[in-house]
């Protein structure tokens, strides 16, 4: 016959919360309350709500863009159409990403975020793909005038994509202490799809290596660049 | 260990005396208080410190293992919720963001500590490292605390996390920056190997 295991842990004295020195509750509530006034803190919705202002007005500079450069009246709405279906996208990554009900249940959580990051630029450059009309080979398209415009739309779409970022980022400055490289990360993502669009409506080219390099890659670029300023921008 | 009631403290005498006379500010959850903090209401920081205070305290006495590093961060900590108080987002948990807080703080002073130059003695030799004994514990809660110490700090903060402060696993895992599978491994492991230096210490005689 044997005798039953003893584990120790089944009733363990588990050490109680420790209370601080009155000296120092005293100091932290004086820091604390001095000349305490209310703060403005700003809902989520309303944060939201400037981001895609921010995200409209961008795209709205492309559209100008286009008219003045004579971008044909399809190409334009085609443009538009595009936009404004990103912009349901970038809302809801930015609502999940940056949810105030992080760390509760599945919307919010960590695991969903890092699958939004990925999936994010992988599904805009399946778009980018999709929107390509020609396709030249890279030797062509990497010389003379092709290669130039590219430059001048990367240039743009990584301008355009980083006051946006810059925006998404300040909106939500210091609201995340708990993942606040992968918030970067979100943000940059969200600014690189958003500037990437703005340039797209003025933009007439439908080469795949110009939409893949000049449009896409700033996308990745701004993601990337969002995780490591994530880190001092958005924890408090 | 001392009490709140003590006569050093008369602000927090009258905060208490205010508070018992508004007893729905003192059955609202943390996430309220915090809110009505924001909004500039001192009595409910008051709730909202003695809520959070004593597992934030827990927390960082077991990163730290010592109690002045550890009421040093502690007030470091609520400078920087004070500082960052506008931009806590209304509803979202309070409890992790606090000990986000705390755990961000903690790296940060570690970090600056490693590079910190070590002080030399007046003959200007480098200060002989001094080897603490600590007694044979005589309570089972003695011998708990010292394994805990013993414990590698990525097992230690996710029991204390889960097991002392009290928080969910998904919680401790955004708190830790880690997936739930990981700090469920962790805790896992933590455990065994408690169990293991407390099945020694039940040996002893």
């Amino acid at each position: 016959m044997t005798t039953p295991k003893h584990d120790p842990l089944a009733d363990f004295p588990w050490p109680k919360p420790e209370v601080p020195r009155e000296e120092v509750s005293a100091a932290i509530h004086s820091a604390c309350t001095k000349n305490l006034c209310p703060v403005k803190s700003m809902s989520a919705a309303t944060r939201l709500t400037l981001c895609l202002l921010l995200s409209s007005f961008v795209a709205g500079v492309g559209y100008w863009f286009g008219i003045r450069h004579h971008r044909s009246e399809l190409g334009l709405r085609t443009g538009v159409y595009g936009a404004l279906g990103w912009a349901i996208v970038q809302a809801a990554v930015l609502f999940i990403g940056f949810s105030p009900a992080r760390g509760r249940g599945t919307l919010g959580s960590r695991t969903l975020r890092l699958v939004l990051a990925v999936a994010l630029p992988v599904l805009f450059l399946g778009y980018l793909t999709y929107s390509a009309w020609s396709y030249v080979p890279f030797a062509e398209f990497s010389h003379g005038a092709r290669a130039d415009h590219a430059w001048s739309c990367g240039l743009v779409a990584l301008t355009f994509g980083a006051l946006v970022s810059g925006g998404v980022m300040l909106a939500w400055r210091g609201t995340d202490p708990l993942t606040p490289r992968l918030s970067g990360a979100l943000a940059g993502l969200v600014g690189g799809v958003g500037g990437a669009l703005a340039v797209g409506i003025g933009c007439p080219s439908h080469e795949a290596w110009h939409l893949w390099l000049s449009h896409g890659l700033i996308v990745l670029a701004l993601g990337a660049m969002g995780c490591v300023v994530g880190r001092r921008l958005l924890a408090p | 260990m001392t009490s709140y009631s003590g006569t050093l403290w008369p602000a927090l005498e009258v905060a208490r005396l205010t508070l018992e006379r508004s007893p729905s500010l003192a059955e609202s959850t943390s996430e309220r208080l915090m809110e009505s903090y924001v909004d500039g209401e001192v009595d409910a920081f008051e709730l909202l410190y003695r809520r959070v205070s004593p597992n934030l305290m827990g927390y960082l006495l077991r990163l730290t293992r010592n109690r002045e590093r550890a009421e040093d961060l502690l007030q470091i900590t609520f400078s920087k919720i004070h500082r960052a108080r506008g931009s806590y987002l209304r509803g979202a948990p309070v409890l992790p963001w606090i000990l986000a807080i705390a755990r961000r703080s903690f790296l940060d002073e570690r970090r600056s500590a490693n590079v910190r130059t070590e002080d030399l003695s007046p003959d200007g030799s480098l200060p002989e490292q001094q080897n603490e004994e600590r007694p044979l514990p005589t309570e089972l809660s003695d011998a708990l605390e010292m394994a805990l110490d013993r414990l590698p700090d990525n097992y230690r903060e996710a029991i204390v996390l889960t097991k002392i402060t009290g928080l969910s696993v998904a919680e401790a895992a955004q708190v830790l920056g880690a997936t739930e599978t990981a700090v469920k491994l962790r805790v896992h492991r933590g455990y065994n190997q408690l169990r293991k230096e407390l099945e020694q210490y039940s040996r002893t005689p």
